[in-house]
């Protein structure tokens, strides 16, 4: 198989280089972040952002929507569905995307 | 939801406070979700096989308004939260292993076996999990709620190549079944000890991000949740700092309080002690809770206790230093003059050199480093994150970073970064950032990702698409955070990265 994209080339980088246990300890960077690995919110599975979505924005709904991120980014299709209400399109309506959690909902 | 009229015969609670719920905690209860929740022999379905933490029953709560159209008034929310996490909370031994979650720390790294690594903390934090006790038949539905509200979770990475649902439910649920099962021995010891009362008079020792270093008397008044708590908090150079707000207990030891203090709202998320004489966790900015610092506390008048000392280290010469603790009066120091006060007692130092000061006082003792020089330095964290943000009325705020350089010895063995290094405290630095790497420094990220400030704190830049940079990414970065102090550099990394939009009290 031929790496299509560079993330898919830094993939097959570290196969061949011996670290993919490596990636995989990644996954815990820091506490609750989201690294899965396709790719991850926060972080890429390398650690750093070079293998993630950039904007985010420009293909936002198509990860999110599905539940992507489902402890990091609403879901439209079940638990936050009105969420995009407002924002048709992510990269131009950003300024649109709230944060879910109530801020009165504090102990 | 329909939900059912209230009893007017309800008993009334009374409290200062006016924010009080209208019923007795297990009618209100019972009121609320029995509507759903259907009486069991042992309680309320579902909630009846549960126990966990205050932030867990208040994120549950909120899950049941947005996902199953709950009216509730915040006062009702916060009585159901109390009651549950009073009668079916965790015990101190059993949250001790994963405070840092409720404690929203930042910098936390958690590491854990396969499969939970993969199956659970690949989206949440394990604490998350494992902050919860539940019967072996309620952990089982947990993993079925995962796939009904997460239906995707099966072909996620980490999902799709292997048999998600059968390891869910066979695997995973009886591990936590065994790990973490309704009926503990902790519980049961923990409902049956004596609590001890909050009330009274607390020496704290913390630091205020941004300002420094402080120390402060916190009083607690009041025999029931909401208490009031007012004192002050005092920085290195003397700085008064008024604080004053209301404080919830759980659990019997599980302290949230809000608080203004100096005229930023804080908030403290810490455990009160088994004997009551102690407090520890961490105090942040109640609108930025990546601002925050270990806070630990002692009740004033219990025998003699050392906390630390503000500063926690002092340039060779003259120097004045409050030593943070109670029961003080007859601090024995090595070097110096001891004056009891309000927090400790103060020490007035004259040293030369490098060099350690240590001091006692009916068995409690403490030390504090004095330096000319330092033969090394760190950057703490190591490693964290940032995020990008603001720009919009609705969308999360940029969540900044905050870095403190610490001086070190190189003990015995002189040589740095080795076990006997000697950690001689906080010391004031100069901050820049740097490129992290080759990719870092074709995208600029230095220019973009945001400011490092002279106060440690990186601000990250404004959110959303930049079209100043290729593709119009995110002001995100990969950064190197560099100290220089005293002719000793470090560096530790920093990744600013996007926003997070579902961001709970336990992420």
């Amino acid at each position: 198989m031929k790496p299509l994209n560079q993330k898919a080339e830094r993939v097959q980088q570290a196969a061949t280089q011996g670290q993919m246990e490596e990636v995989r300890a990644m996954q815990t960077v820091t506490a609750g972040c989201a690294t899965t690995f396709d790719p991850g919110w926060e972080v890429d599975p390398f650690g750093g952002l070079a293998a993630l979505c950039q904007p985010m924005e420009a293909d936002l709904y198509g990860c999110s929507d599905p539940c992507w991120w489902p402890a990091q980014v609403p879901d439209i299709m079940v638990n936050h569905q009105n969420w995009d209400e407002g924002a048709p399109n992510a990269a131009k309506d950003w300024r649109a995307l709230g944060a879910t959690y109530p801020t009165d909902a504090e102990t | 939801m329909q939900l059912r009229p209230r009893s007017l015969t309800a008993a009334l609670l009374i409290s200062a406070a006016g924010a009080t719920p209208a019923l007795a905690s297990e009618e209100l209860l019972q009121n609320i979700c029995s509507s759903c929740h259907t009486a069991q022999e042992t309680g309320l379905s579902r909630i009846s096989g549960q126990r966990k933490t205050p932030e867990g029953w208040m994120m549950t709560i909120v899950r049941m308004q947005q996902a199953h159209g709950l009216e509730i008034s915040p006062e009702d929310r916060r009585a159901i939260v109390q009651h549950l996490s009073d009668s079916q909370g965790l015990a101190p031994t059993e949250a001790a292993p994963f405070r840092y979650a409720m404690e929203k720390d930042p910098n936390a790294q958690e590491s854990f076996d396969e499969p939970f690594a993969s199956m659970c903390a690949r989206c949440h934090t394990g604490a998350r999990g494992l902050l919860q006790n539940r019967t072996a038949e309620e952990w089982a539905l947990h993993m079925d709620f995962h796939v009904g509200h997460f239906p995707t979770i099966e072909y996620q990475a980490l999902g799709r190549d292997r048999e998600w649902y059968k390891i869910a439910r066979t695997e995973i649920a009886s591990y936590l079944a065994e790990q973490n099962p309704l009926e503990t021995a902790a519980w049961v010891d923990w409902q049956a000890a004596a609590k001890q009362p909050v009330a009274g008079d607390w020496v704290v020792m913390t630091d205020l991000p941004g300002i420094g270093e402080a120390y402060g008397r916190l009083t607690v008044t009041g025999d029931a949740s909401p208490y009031q708590v007012s004192g002050e908090f005092v920085t290195t150079d003397g700085t008064k700092h008024p604080a004053s707000g209301q404080m919830n207990l759980y659990t019997g030891y599980e302290w949230r309080a809000n608080l203004d203090i100096g005229g930023t709202a804080y908030r403290q998320v810490l455990a009160l002690s088994e004997d009551g004489n102690a407090l520890q966790g961490r105090q942040f900015d109640r609108s930025n809770d990546a601002l925050g610092a270990p806070l630990t506390g002692a009740r004033a008048g219990t025998g003699s206790v050392i906390l630390g000392t503000v500063p926690s280290a002092v340039p060779a010469g003259e120097a004045q230093v409050q030593v943070v603790g109670t029961g003080l009066d007859s601090l024995a120091s090595s070097s110096g003059d001891a004056a009891a006060n309000s927090f400790g007692a103060t020490l007035s130092l004259t040293a030369e050199g490098n060099g350690t000061v240590t001091f006692s006082a009916d068995g409690a003792e403490g030390q504090i480093a004095h330096y000319t020089s330092v033969d090394s330095i760190r950057v703490e964290p190591e490693f964290t994150i940032a995020r990008v943000g603001g720009g919009s009325d609705t969308g999360p705020e940029a969540v900044p970073a905050y870095f403190n350089a610490v001086g070190m010895w190189n003990g015995p063995d002189g040589k740095a970064g080795t076990d006997d290094d000697i950690r001689i405290g906080r010391i004031t630095a100069q901050w820049t950032v740097a490129n992290a790497h080759e990719h870092a420094a074709h995208m600029e990220d230095t220019e973009y990702a945001g400011v490092m400030q002279a106060n440690g704190i990186f601000a990250p830049a404004i959110a959303g698409p930049n079209p100043d940079r290729p593709f119009s990414a995110n002001n995100a970065g990969e950064l190197k955070v560099q100290a220089e102090a005293m002719g000793q550099q470090a560096e530790a990394m920093l990744i600013v990265t996007v926003q997070r939009f579902i961001d709970p009290p336990i992420r």
